[in-house]
C-alpha cells in the first residue's frame, strides 16, 4: 500500500466542555480530491483549522508522507505545502492583487513590479485573467476566489483546502472552479474540500468523509455511494424533503402584493432597483432567484417599508401602501424575515419572549391594565416553541444562547404571526443545517397552504425550485425575466443570475 | 521677524510630527491610540526627571521614551490581549498619567517655591546648510530632536509603502484575518505599533520638557497629543498628509505664541489663536472628505470569529 500523503490520526478537540472533534482519523493521497461533508457543527471546518494549524488538537497525531509533523500556526502548515481558502475569503479589500498575494510572504523591501510579474505569470499558467493592479474589491466573487487561490499557488501549495468554496458562486463560476481543481490535482497535488451540497460531492470528489457531531460517520468512495446513503450517514437518519403540491388551477386566486415599475435609486448613483413589476397570488411562493447583492434585500426593504421608492407602487389587496410606514404595513399583514437575523430581526440579550413581541410592541393585545401581560406573552412564546419544534429552555432564555436554526425558527414564528396576508423572507435557511431547512420549508409550504402571499428570496437554486410556484431572476436590480416553476433549469437560470439575457425575450 | 516666526512654527511641529507619524503607524495596525495624550505627558515627565537627575539631556531622553514605553504598553496588553475598548482604555490612561506625574513629581521634589529648571536643549546649527539665507536659519538652526524627524518623515514613508512590514501593517488595519492566515501574529503586529507609538510619543513628550521649556508642568503638554491624534486623521493616515496637518497646525500655534509676545492682544483677543489649532482641529475634521479610514480601526482581534 502507497503511504498516503497526509494522514490525520486520532485527532480529538475540545472547546470548553464541548467536543468538536473526536477521533478523526483519514488521509489523502496525492492526486485525490476528497470531500468533508457534514452538517453546520458537524466539526468539518474545525478539523481542516487543525490541519492547517488555526487550531490546535487536543490528542491525535498529523502526518506527512509517513512521518509525524507538529502544526502549530498557519506557517508551519504552509511549510509543508498546505493553504486554507476560509469560506469568508480572508482578502484585504482595499489592498490589489498582487499586494494581497505576496502578504506574508515576501521580506523586506518590497520589488513591485518583479512581484507583480510573478503573479502575472503563475496566473496564466492556469489560465486564470486577472488583473494584477486592480483593488480586490473592484473584483466580482468569483474572481476574488481566484485571488485567494493564487495566493495558495504562488506558495508552491501541494495540498489545497477549500471551506464551501461554491458557495458564493453562480453555477458557472462553480463549474470553472471545479475545472480547476481538476486540472490541479492531475498535477499531483490535493485538494480537499468543506461542503455540505450533495450534488458537488458526486460531481468532484474521488473519496467522501461524512461527519457528524464531531464524529466521523463514513468514509466512502464516490463511485461505490450515493446521495440517500450519504445524507442518512449525515443527519443520522432518513430525511424527506417536503413536496409542494401542485396548486389548484380551477380555481380564481386573488392577487395579494403587486408592485408596479418600482425603482429605487441615489442620486448619481447606478439603480439599486430598477423597474420592478410583478403580482404575488394569494397561496402562492414567488420566488427571487440570483446572486446575492444584486438587490434581493433592497426588494424586500421597499416591500416591509423600510426603503422609499424613487418611483412606481406597491399596492397590498388593492389598496396603494406606497408611502404607508413600517409600523402600519406590519398591522395591515406583511411579516419579514430580513437575511441578516442578528442585525435585523433580533436582540441577542433578550429573551424569546421579549423578541416575538419584538415588533408589535406596540400592540394592544400585549397589554393589560396598562402594563406588559406577561402570562400571554409567555403562553404565546410557549406555543410558538412547540408548534415550530424550536429547541430552548423556555420563553425567558436568552435568543443569543439558541443555535442559528433555532433563533431563525423563532423568528419565523414571529413573522408568521405578523404576516397576515404577506410574508416576505430573504434567503431564510442561510447557514443553516438540513434539519432545520426541512423544519422551515414545511412551515414556508404550510403558509402557501394559509393562503399567504409568499415572497422567497434565495441564492440557494434548489430551494427555488423545490418551493417557488413562479421564479424571477435578479441581475443588477432589473429582473432579467419571470418564469413559471417548470420553464427554468439549473443551467438556464444560471445564465440568467449571470446576467445574459436570452435572445428570444418575452 | 518671518525668519523667527517660521523657525518657531518648524519648532513647534517636530513633537506634534512624532506623535502624529507614531498615530498613523499604529493606526494603520488597526489601534487607535487614545492614550497618546498620557504617552506626550508621561515622556515629558519621564523626559524633565531624567535631565534634572543627570544633567545628562541624553539621559533624559532615554526616560522619556521608557515612560512612553510604560504607557503604551499598559494601553497595549489591555486592548489587544484583554481587548478592551481602544477609546475607553485610552481615556482611563489619559486620567491616570496625569494623576501619577502630579504625585511622583510631587513625592520627588516636593513642592518647590520656584519652578525647577533644567537647560532646553540647544540649537545645532548644520555647517554651511544654516548659511543659506531664509531657509538655513529656518530649517538648519534647530535643535537635535527636529533633526531626527526630518528622518522620521521618509522613513516612516518607506515602512509604510515599501517594505513586507508596512504591507503587514496595513493589512492588519484592514483585514487582520487575512494575516493571521497568511501566518503573521497579528497580535504582535499591533503591539508593535503601540510600543512604536510609545517610543515616539514619549519623545514628542520630552520634546516640551527637555526640548523647549525647560521645565516640568502637569499641564505641560495641554491637548496637544489630541492635536496629533487628529493629524493622523486629516493626513488620511498617511505621513505625507501628516506633515501637512503638522505645518498647519505648527504655523497657528507659532502664531499665537508671538501674538503673545507682542502684545497683538489689543487687536484680536489673544485666546483667539490659542484657541485657533483646536477650531481647526473641528473645522477640518468636519469637512474633511473620503476619509481613508483603516477598516478594522479600533476594532480587537479574536480568532473565534
Amino acid at each position: 500500500m502507497n503511504t498516503p500523503f497526509f494522514e490525520l490520526k486520532n485527532v480529538s478537540k475540545y472547546f470548553a466542555r464541548v467536543v468538536a472533534n473526536k477521533d478523526i482519523s483519514f488521509s489523502v493521497n496525492r492526486g485525490e480530491v476528497l470531500a468533508l461533508l457534514g452538517e453546520n457543527g458537524a466539526g468539518k471546518s474545525t478539523v481542516m483549522k487543525i490541519l492547517y494549524g488555526l487550531y490546535k488538537a487536543d490528542e491525535g497525531q498529523i502526518l506527512m508522507d509517513g512521518k509525524e509533523q507538529k502544526i502549530t500556526s498557519p506557517k508551519d502548515a504552509m511549510a509543508l505545502g498546505i493553504s486554507m481558502i476560509q469560506q469568508h475569503f480572508s482578502l484585504v479589500s482595499a489592498h490589489t492583487v498582487t499586494e494581497n498575494i505576496i502578504l506574508g510572504n515576501v521580506n523586506g523591501v518590497i520589488d513591485y513590479e518583479k512581484c507583480k510579474k510573478e503573479v502575472e505569470e503563475l496566473s496564466s499558467q492556469y489560465g486564470f485573467q486577472i488583473p494584477v493592479d486592480a483593488k480586490v474589491e473592484e473584483l466580482a466573487v468569483g474572481v476574488q476566489q481566484k485571488v485567494e487561490i493564487l495566493k495558495a499557488l504562488y506558495l508552491k501549495t501541494s495540498l489545497l483546502i477549500m471551506d464551501e468554496p461554491t458557495a458564493v458562486l453562480t453555477p458557472q463560476e462553480a463549474e470553472t472552479l471545479m475545472e480547476f481543481v481538476k486540472e490541479y490535482t492531475s498535477r499531483g497535488n490535493s485538494v480537499i474540500f468543506i461542503t455540505h451540497k450533495m450534488k458537488e460531492v458526486m460531481e468532484v470528489a474521488d473519496r467522501i468523509i461524512v461527519m457528524r457531531n464531531g464524529r466521523i460517520t463514513g468514509d466512502l468512495s464516490a463511485k461505490e455511494t450515493n446521495e440517500v446513503e450519504l445524507t442518512r450517514l449525515m443527519m443520522g437518519k432518513e430525511m424527506v424533503p417536503p413536496k409542494r403540491e401542485q396548486a389548484e388551477e380551477q380555481k380564481e386566486k386573488k392577487v395579494c402584493l403587486e408592485l408596479s415599475s418600482v425603482t429605487v435609486q441615489r442620486k448619481g448613483e447606478p439603480p439599486l432597483l430598477s423597474d420592478l413589476s410583478f403580482q404575488i397570488m394569494e397561496g402562492e411562493v414567488f420566488g427571487v432567484a440570483g446572486v446575492s447583492g444584486n438587490g434581493q434585500e433592497e426588494l424586500c426593504e421597499v416591500v416591509c417599508g423600510a426603503l422609499p421608492v424613487t418611483s412606481g407602487k406597491v399596492l397590498l389587496n388593492g389598496t396603494d401602501i406606497t408611502s404607508t410606514s413600517i409600523r402600519e404595513r406590519i398591522d395591515q399583514g406583511i411579516g419579514y424575515v430580513p437575511v441578516d437575523r442578528y442585525r435585523d430581526a433580533m436582540v441577542g440579550e433578550m429573551t424569546l419572549a421579549e423578541n416575538m413581541m419584538l415588533k408589535t410592541s406596540f400592540d394592544k393585545k400585549w397589554i393589560s391594565h396598562g402594563f406588559l401581560n406577561k402570562k400571554k406573552l409567555q403562553n404565546d412564546t410557549q406555543k410558538a416553541i412547540d408548534e415550530f419544534d424550536i429547541k430552548a429552555p423556555g420563553p425567558d432564555a436568552q435568543i443569543k444562547g439558541l443555535s442559528g436554526g433555532n433563533q431563525q425558527k423563532v423568528i419565523l414564528a414571529r413573522e408568521v404571526g405578523n404576516a397576515g396576508k404577506v410574508l416576505i423572507m430573504d434567503q431564510p435557511t442561510r447557514g443553516l443545517d438540513l434539519g432545520a431547512i426541512n423544519n422551515i420549508h414545511n412551515n414556508i409550504l404550510a403558509e402557501r397552504k394559509n393562503g399567504k402571499g409568499i415572497l422567497l428570496v434565495s441564492t440557494e437554486l434548489s430551494e427555488i425550485f423545490q418551493l417557488c410556484d413562479r421564479i424571477a431572476v435578479i441581475y443588477k436590480g432589473s429582473f432579467m425575466g419571470i418564469y413559471d416553476h417548470d420553464q427554468l433549469n439549473t443551467e438556464r437560470i444560471g445564465l440568467l443570475m449571470a446576467g445574459y439575457k436570452e435572445e428570444k425575450e418575452a | 521677524m518671518i525668519i523667527s516666526l517660521l523657525k518657531r512654527a518648524l519648532m513647534m511641529s517636530t513633537p506634534l510630527l512624532f506623535g502624529s507619524i507614531a498615530e498613523v503607524i499604529a493606526e494603520r495596525s488597526g489601534m487607535m491610540v487614545t492614550a497618546i495624550e498620557g504617552i506626550f505627558l508621561m515622556g515629558a515627565w519621564g523626559g524633565f526627571v531624567g535631565t534634572y537627575l543627570t544633567g545628562s539631556a541624553f539621559i533624559g531622553i532615554l526616560a522619556a521614551i521608557l515612560s512612553g514605553l510604560v504607557a503604551a504598553a499598559v494601553y497595549g496588553v489591555v486592548c489587544i490581549y484583554l481587548k478592551q475598548h481602544q477609546v475607553v482604555t485610552g481615556t482611563a490612561i489619559n486620567v491616570l498619567a496625569a494623576g501619577i506625574c502630579t504625585y511622583l513629581q510631587r513625592v520627588l521634589f516636593g513642592v518647590p517655591t520656584a519652578p525647577l529648571k533644567i537647560s532646553p536643549l540647544p540649537e545645532i546649527a548644520i555647517p554651511v546648510l544654516s548659511k543659506i539665507p531664509v531657509m538655513g536659519p529656518v530649517f538648519f538652526q534647530q535643535n537635535i530632536l527636529t533633526y531626527v524627524v526630518y528622518l522620521l518623515i521618509p522613513a516612516s514613508y518607506f515602512l509604510l509603502f515599501k517594505t513586507s512590514f508596512g504591507l503587514t501593517i496595513r493589512s492588519t488595519g484592514e483585514n487582520p484575518e487575512a494575516v493571521d492566515v497568511a501566518g503573521i501574529n497579528v497580535n504582535a503586529v499591533r503591539f508593535f505599533t503601540v510600543l512604536l507609538a510609545g517610543v515616539m510619543g514619549g519623545i514628542a513628550g520630552a520634546f516640551y520638557s527637555v526640548g523647549y521649556l525647560g521645565m516640568f508642568t502637569t499641564n505641560i503638554i495641554g491637548g496637544r497629543g489630541w492635536i496629533a491624534f487628529a493629524i493622523c486623521f486629516l493626513g488620511n493616515w498617511n505621513p505625507k498628509g501628516a506633515v501637512l496637518g503638522t505645518v498647519v497646525f505648527g504655523l497657528t500655534e507659532a502664531i499665537a505664541i508671538y501674538m503673545q509676545s507682542v502684545g497683538g492682544g489689543s487687536y484680536f483677543p489673544n485666546e483667539l489663536f490659542i484657541a485657533l489649532p483646536y477650531l481647526l482641529t473641528i473645522i477640518l475634521t468636519v469637512s474633511r472628505r473620503n476619509f481613508n479610514v483603516p477598516a478594522k480601526l479600533g476594532v480587537a482581534y479574536s480568532k473565534e470569529n
